[in-house]
């Protein structure tokens, strides 16, 4: 009896020993920002994957903005990138693309899994280096209007289709002390993210960003001077307010919420800034407001415009696995998990549900609130996307067009001479490259 | 005897209009400075909602909940003491080795002074991001990422260069007389430096804690670059979790830009004497 036990006893061992697992600890860099909307539950899903997954241990580094960014570049210039973390399909981390830094998830992921997701989030060519360094978790629309509808209607105007029916509003709204439409730009970056990018779209089209950067058209062409001019026309015309242009990225949205302009120009994303705080309990935009007052558009067509509709979008941020990860290593399994996990559905619904974005994974339901359930909408609504400026445009030019674009605002420059300075900027960049 | 009177009324008069507008001149620096204070605190006890509503008045319905949350968000609890131990640790190392280095470059000549000193003063002009990338690769080299000493000895090496360029020309003013005879009297080099230089040079050591103090308490991007534990990150960290462009909760942001002021603000009022006195007289040689 005492020998059977024992043999049962060294049979449990042997075998618990067997699948017993040692600990991987993963370093991971996480973007986040403790006072925007979602915050409480982006903790909660790190937390959970922890408490599911106890032979993981996550070691997490939380960064925002620059920081981010200038801690990514001393990892990548160390050579010790962390195992898992958070990038751009862009400009922004050209360093992971250009370098290789982060594994091609199409062959770490496969097929079968990616199938998942949308065709424009899987497609290689939307990334910088061209392969798949980063699985975008949205498709992110630029350029969106948010329209007060019930304010409008108040005033005896209908939604606008054309960039007419926005001047039409000016004197009534303006005598009222509501600005028509507006789009705070005085960190340089919003109007040529959330307007420019649209317009030079609609008027150049994609094929004329691609031409300046294949040399064989110009910044100083009738194109993107006219792009320029609808700009500066936006305020002429009263349209948009010049003191708009002081106007903090970060102020505007409480101030669209309170009435104080018809219509605010922002991406898709800005729909977090109007949600019930889970925190707070409170919402800029009541939902009973969102569901009624307020519409999602895109920009009114524009007279001379050559693409019709189209609106600027790009490929958002997503997590990418180190390539230093020995493939086949425990770490790149965990890591693998990891990634799987913070793309499931039910990570990406909580993510829906904040308002952070509309996933690119395909089927995520999620209980929003109205005005983020109209985000949807509006993508199937406006199917055709051109280029952001900024995501083609190497700082050293898209910068130039940015401070241009205050200077239009101000009244201070005219569209051709922003032309021919961005123009030179970019032939100052070609040369230093 | 009319004409004296008429100018000592002038002159008083011209006196009192200049004490008038000096007085409104101060005034008015007074209020450009107090005055961002006053409304990051007034707003930190607003809610977001209300924030966004009116930025100017005072909060309708004050609220604590901001610093409560601020708080547990940023990790404060675990900064917090980390910040302090930086602090202090890093100045007292900045003063104690400035004040050494000082009295050699001052008072023990050799032909190696020069190249060593310029080498010391030169740093003067590097600035922290230049050095971000360099001091990342080197504590990864030394194996001592993501220690408190490493924060320590990056802190030390780049207050040295001001220090040392401080201290060397307040002690330059001690009279060699005193070091001589010290030396005749059979003092070491290190007790003329304790026994002498060190008193001597008090106003400069405050300067130098003056300035460190608050340069280190709010420093953020070579932390940022030397530690990625949470439990060995400053102040500055925790609060720039709350200081993004795309800002939604302003009031939680607003409560952690005030728990990070308040430490330097009470040190200012609690020294204030001392840091004037400090100023001036490490300001002045001799």
């Amino acid at each position: 009896m005492k020998k059977s036990i024992a043999a049962i006893l060294l049979i449990a061992l042997a075998v618990s020993g067997g699948f017993a697992q040692d600990k991987v600890t993963l370093t991971v860099m996480n973007y986040q920002q403790a006072d925007q909307a979602g915050y409480p539950e982006d903790v909660k899903i790190w937390q959970d994957f922890q408490a599911a997954n106890p032979d993981i241990t996550l070691n997490i580094e939380v960064l925002f903005n620059d920081p981010y960014h200038q801690k990514l570049q001393a990892y990548a210039a160390a050579g010790t990138m962390p195992d898992v973390f958070y990038v751009w399909p862009g400009a922004r981390s050209a360093v992971v693309h250009e370098k290789r830094l982060a594994k091609d998830l199409n062959q770490l992921l496969g097929a079968a899994y990616l199938k998942d997701f949308s065709a424009a989030a899987t497609n290689p060519a939307n990334q910088l280096g061209k392969y798949m360094a980063m699985l975008p978790q949205s498709y992110t629309y630029t350029s969106v209007m948010y329209v007060n509808k019930k304010l409008l209607e108040d005033n005896g105007f209908k939604l606008p289709k054309t960039y007419a029916d926005l001047k039409k509003m000016v004197p009534k709204l303006k005598a009222k002390g509501v600005s028509v439409a507006m789009l705070p730009n005085k960190d340089a970056w919003p109007m040529q993210s959330c307007l420019f990018s649209t317009v030079v779209g609609r008027m150049a089209g994609d094929s004329f960003l691609d031409a300046v950067l294949a040399g064989k058209a110009k910044f100083t062409d009738k194109e993107f001077v006219a792009s320029l001019q609808v700009i500066a026309d936006l305020y002429k015309d009263g349209i948009f307010s010049r003191e708009d242009v002081q106007i903090g990225y970060g102020e505007a949205a409480g101030m669209f919420a309170s009435g104080k302009a018809a219509i605010y120009i922002d991406g898709d994303w800005r729909v977090g800034a109007y949600i019930t705080d889970k925190a707070s309990g409170k919402a800029l935009i009541a939902p009973a407001a969102q569901e009624s007052d307020f519409v999602l558009l895109p920009f009114p067509s524009i007279p001379g415009e050559k693409n019709r509709g189209v609106v600027s979008a790009v490929a958002g941020t997503g997590w990418a696995v180190s390539s230093s990860l020995p493939a086949g290593s425990a770490k790149e399994k965990a890591a693998t998990r990891l990634i799987k996990y913070l793309y499931s559905p039910e990570v990406q619904a909580i993510r829906f549900g904040t308002g952070a974005y509309v996933p690119t994974r395909k089927g995520v339901k999620a209980d929003v609130e109205p005005l983020v359930a109209k985000v949807p909408v509006f993508y199937a609504d406006n199917a055709k996307t051109c280029y952001v400026v900024d995501g083609v445009l190497d700082p050293a030019v898209y910068n130039v067009i940015n401070d241009g674009l205050i200077a239009i605002g101000l009244g201070t420059k005219a569209p051709a001479q922003v032309a021919a300075e961005t123009q030179k900027a970019y032939e100052s960049w070609l040369a230093s490259k | 005897m009319g004409e004296e009177i008429r100018t000592t009324v002038a002159g008083r008069v011209g006196s009192s209009i200049a004490r008038s507008a000096a007085y409104g001149m101060m005034i008015l620096f007074t209020g450009m400075t107090l005055y961002p204070i006053f409304w990051l605190i007034m707003n930190s006890f607003k809610s977001t909602k209300e924030f966004q509503v009116s930025q100017l008045a005072f909060p309708a319905e004050p609220t604590m909940s901001n610093y409560v949350e601020a708080w547990k968000m940023g990790d404060f609890a675990l900064l917090f003491p980390n910040s302090i131990v930086y602090t202090v640790g890093a100045t007292l190392g900045i003063v104690f080795v400035s004040l050494l280095a000082g009295f050699a470059f001052a008072k023990i000549s050799s032909r190696a002074t020069k190249p060593i000193y310029n080498g010391f003063v030169i740093g003067i002009l590097i600035t922290a991001q230049s050095l971000m990338i360099p001091l990342f690769l080197e504590v990864n080299l030394l194996g001592i990422y993501n220690t408190r000493i490493a924060v320590l000895l990056v802190y030390i090496g780049t207050g040295l260069p001001l220090g040392v360029y401080l201290s060397t020309e307040y002690i330059k003013s001690i009279p060699n007389a005193l070091i001589e005879s010290a030396r005749i009297d059979g003092a070491t080099f290190f007790s003329i430096f304790r026994k002498i230089v060190v008193p001597m040079s008090l106003p400069v050591a405050v300067t130098l804690s003056i300035l460190n103090i608050s340069n280190i308490w709010n420093e953020f991007a070579l932390i940022n670059i030397l530690v990625s534990r949470t439990e060995l990150k400053s102040l500055p960290l925790g609060i720039f979790k709350f200081s993004g462009s795309l800002s939604t909760d302003y009031g939680k942001q607003f409560a952690a830009l005030t728990i990070g002021m308040v430490p330097m603000l009470l040190f200012y009022i609690v020294f204030r004497k001392q840091i004037t006195k400090g100023v001036a007289a490490g300001a002045v040689k001799g």
